[in-house]
């Protein structure tokens, strides 16, 4: 297989045949729930007539077999300005692509791929299926070689990047280009993470922490856990005292978390395992993984939209992380047909420091959007209006009165003639309305919701205050940044030039007070500012109409 | 830190006095048509639901039923009257508004939106008509920018609506950005660029 030989029709390595053979098993199993219930009823199907075991080894045969009768029928070749795959057993596809479709490249390398020298190929396609614009297992020349094809196919886009980039390659009479040659390993390395950063990422997981909370919470459960343990575990466990008792659990709870912060770390150190960001040309580039190591390569100028977000304990270690959005819709160059949803790359960088996410903002943004910043602790962000207060306490306490009005319902109902009304009440979602069968209810429970909703108010003002400390934004003369979250913080940045559509909406509430809501919709989701003055709201969206409509940068 | 634009925020073409376009007179009657239908498939549900727990062998459901009724009569009609006349309320207060560079969709009533697409972000446009809206000979328009966003303009008429679709797809043809030009102008200067667009852009429409 020699990459330098275009036109021939070539096969990947058969190292493939594990890649095929891992989609198939995926194409089966579209969701966890299928394979449990799958499996669920392999087992019980066994226990009752042991010969239907034998349904494993044919089956486990049958996809070995589909891996290598894919990888016999997948082909590719490659032209000067496109590349054809054809594949398919039954239903055959073929893709012609043409290079200057592709919207990056991005590398995957399995261990088996490390061990070989090889990697797995997935092209970003403008509106098709990316699935079927993988190459599997081939040489890292050849990926490089199409890296070097695709670049060579758009040098007009390459080029407009730098306007929005920080290259400093601009000659006197203004034209920019791209002069260095793609780089020969890493380019410039901007960050990278070491075995200390990753521990911070294990310890940092969102769901360890909701696990923690959750065993928090139900640890006494386990006291019933015990008792259908084990007859001796019961009577050791309920002979024992309180004391004890509560030791027990107590310690299940601390194993629990320990294993968790086991399996936490683990996956942080198999994804992210020697990161590090580079930058590469007009791409920014990030390699990370312990077994499988993933590369990541996205276009600067693609980028819609920095995130920077930490949760509780991420601000304990004062670390953040950044994801950097690019378009998830690709729009098609051909016009009229609807555009293909493709969902891109996301850049992430998953622990870095205040100083270096400003730094990587003022590389992304380029000389653009100088005054914004990502940290949401900068004081230059602007509070949005207290009225946002009241309108989400009257919100988050409707909302929990809505959830307690069948408990109290059901608490007070005391007639049990009603039951049967009740559950079709129940089945047809307007339980609110089995108060009214039973004499003597609808006041106590009218009452009893009253009380609640009262009750409510003071915790959702406190819930409601905090997050609208949290909320903010601040702008500059190109960009915009919106500050959020209750936990932890989140600060979403763009260039008004990158908007897609702009939206000013106003509640009732809203209206009394000259008040409104801003919702910028980018091309990778949106960014609300909530409660600014009506005046600013309708300045900021004019604003910006104006520079999306005068810029005549690409967007994308 | 906080940088006042440079740009005079005042002289920027606003979006708040606009002579915002009314949609087609027959939209309201088409409205309530569908809602008129509407009601009537609900009325006819909610009749046989009557009927099937009356004649049901349960007792209590059947008293259940009638005890219901007064409610479920009082809150039918009080829902078909409001939807029948939601729309003479609604539909006065939405419109569009077509400029040079912009299309603009305002609506709502209690809650009120205004929607703005740049020209030079719309990916595609879509006219629709459904069985009702063809019978009333009106068509809906509809703007996609990239992503999710962009506004669907229901109850245009049929005429209104091509002329309208046409006239944007001109537009985003004339909006649209050269990638030659980026290569061969000079790199533009934020500044320089935002001041000599502002010159020439669309002449400010509030006073």
């Amino acid at each position: 297989m020699s990459p330098s030989d275009p036109g021939a029709w070539q096969r990947t390595s058969p190292f493939a045949i594990v890649f095929f053979i891992g989609r198939t098993i995926k194409s089966f199993t579209q969701s966890l729930i299928q394979i449990v219930a799958t499996f669920g009823a392999l087992a019980v199907l066994i226990e009752r007539n042991p010969q239907v075991a034998l349904v494993i080894p044919v089956g486990i045969l049958a996809i070995i077999a589909a891996g290598v009768l894919q990888y016999r029928f997948f082909r590719f070749r490659i032209e000067e300005d496109r590349i054809h795959i054809h594949q398919g057993v039954v239903r055959k596809t073929a893709l012609d692509l043409p290079f200057d479709r592709v919207q990056g490249i991005n590398v995957e390398r399995s261990l088996i791929d490390r061990i070989l020298g090889l990697v797995t190929v997935s092209l970003d396609t403008a509106g098709s299926a990316t699935a079927e614009g993988q190459l599997p297992s081939v040489t890292s020349e050849l990926a490089d070689d199409l890296r070097g094809r695709i670049r060579a196919s758009r040098p007009a886009k390459a080029a407009d990047d730098v306007s929005a980039g920080d290259v400093p390659a601009v000659s006197p009479d203004g034209v920019t280009r791209e002069t260095s040659a793609p780089a020969e390993s890493l380019g410039q390395i901007l960050l990278k993470l070491r075995a200390g950063d990753i521990v911070r990422i294990g310890f940092a997981n969102r769901n360890l922490v909701l696990a923690a909370a959750f065993l928090g919470i139900f640890g006494q459960s386990l006291t019933f856990v015990a008792k259908r343990l084990d007859p001796i575990v019961e009577e050791a466990f309920l002979g024992a005292g309180t004391l004890i008792q509560v030791l027990v659990v107590i310690g299940f709870v601390i194993g629990f978390v320990i294993a968790g912060l086991a399996f936490s770390l683990l996956g942080a150190f198999l994804r992210y395992h020697g990161f590090t960001l580079w930058r590469e040309g007009t791409a920014y580039r990030t390699r990370a993984g312990l077994l499988t190591q993933r590369e990541v390569v996205v276009e600067n100028r693609k980028i819609q939209q920095l995130t920077l977000s930490h949760n509780l304990i991420l601000r304990l270690f004062r670390r953040h992380r950044l994801r950097a959005l690019p378009a998830a819709l690709v729009p098609n160059q051909g016009g009229a047909e609807a555009a293909g949803l493709q969902i891109a790359e996301v850049l992430e960088v998953p622990l870095l420091k205040g100083p270096e996410a400003e730094d990587l903002r003022t590389r992304l943004f380029g000389r653009e959007g100088h005054a914004l910043s990502l940290l949401p602790q900068t004081p230059a962000f602007k509070r949005v209006s207290p009225h946002y207060i009241r309108a989400l306490t009257l919100r988050i306490s409707v909302t929990s009165v809505l959830i307690a009005t069948p408990f109290l319902a059901g608490i007070l109902q005391a007639d049990a003639g009603t039951r049967l009304a009740d559950a079709v009440l129940g089945l047809t979602g307007t339980t609110f309305l089995s108060p009214l069968l039973a004499d003597g209810v609808v006041g106590p429970v009218a009452l009893g919701l009253f009380l609640w909703w009262l009750a409510s108010i003071p915790v959702a003002a406190l819930l409601a205050w905090v997050r609208w400390r949290r909320q903010g934004y601040l702008h500059d003369d190109d960009g915009l940044a919106g500050r959020s979250g209750f936990f932890g913080r989140k600060v979403d940045a763009f260039l008004f030039r990158k908007a897609q559509s702009v939206d000013v909406t106003q509640s009732p509430l809203q209206s009394r007070k000259g008040l409104a809501t801003l919702h910028v919709r980018l091309a990778c989701g949106q960014v609300v500012v909530p409660y600014l003055d009506l005046g600013v709201a309708s300045r900021l969206r004019d604003y910006m109409l104006y520079q999306v409509e005068s810029s005549r940068l690409r967007w994308h | 830190m906080f940088i006042n634009p440079e740009v005079p925020l005042e002289s920027l073409p606003g979006a708040d006095n606009l002579d915002w376009l009314p949609l087609h007179p027959r939209f309201v009657r088409r409205l309530q048509l569908g809602a008129l239908l509407r009601v009537l498939v609900i009325g006819a549900i909610a009749t046989v639901a009557y009927f099937l727990m009356k004649g049901g062998d349960s007792a209590a459901l059947g008293r259940f039923a009638d005890s219901l009724l007064p409610f479920a009569l009082a809150g039918f009609g009080l829902f078909a009257a409001s939807i029948l006349i939601w729309p003479m309320i609604a539909v006065p207060r939405r419109g569009y508004v077509v400029r040079e560079k912009d299309i603009l969709y305002k609506t709502g009533v209690l809650w009120r939106s205004v929607k703005a697409v740049p020209f030079n972000r719309v990916q595609h446009t879509k006219i629709d008509s459904g069985l009702l809206d063809r019978r009333f000979g009106l068509a809906n328009l509809s703007v996609f920018p990239a992503g999710a966003g962009g506004h669907k303009i229901r109850g245009l008429g049929t005429d209104t609506a091509e002329r309208l679709r046409v006239y944007v797809s001109e537009r985003i043809e004339a909006e649209a950005i050269e990638p030659e030009d980026d290569q061969n102008s000079p790199l533009p200067d934020p500044q320089a660029e935002a001041s000599a667009a502002h010159e020439n852009g669309p002449p400010a429409d509030a006073g």
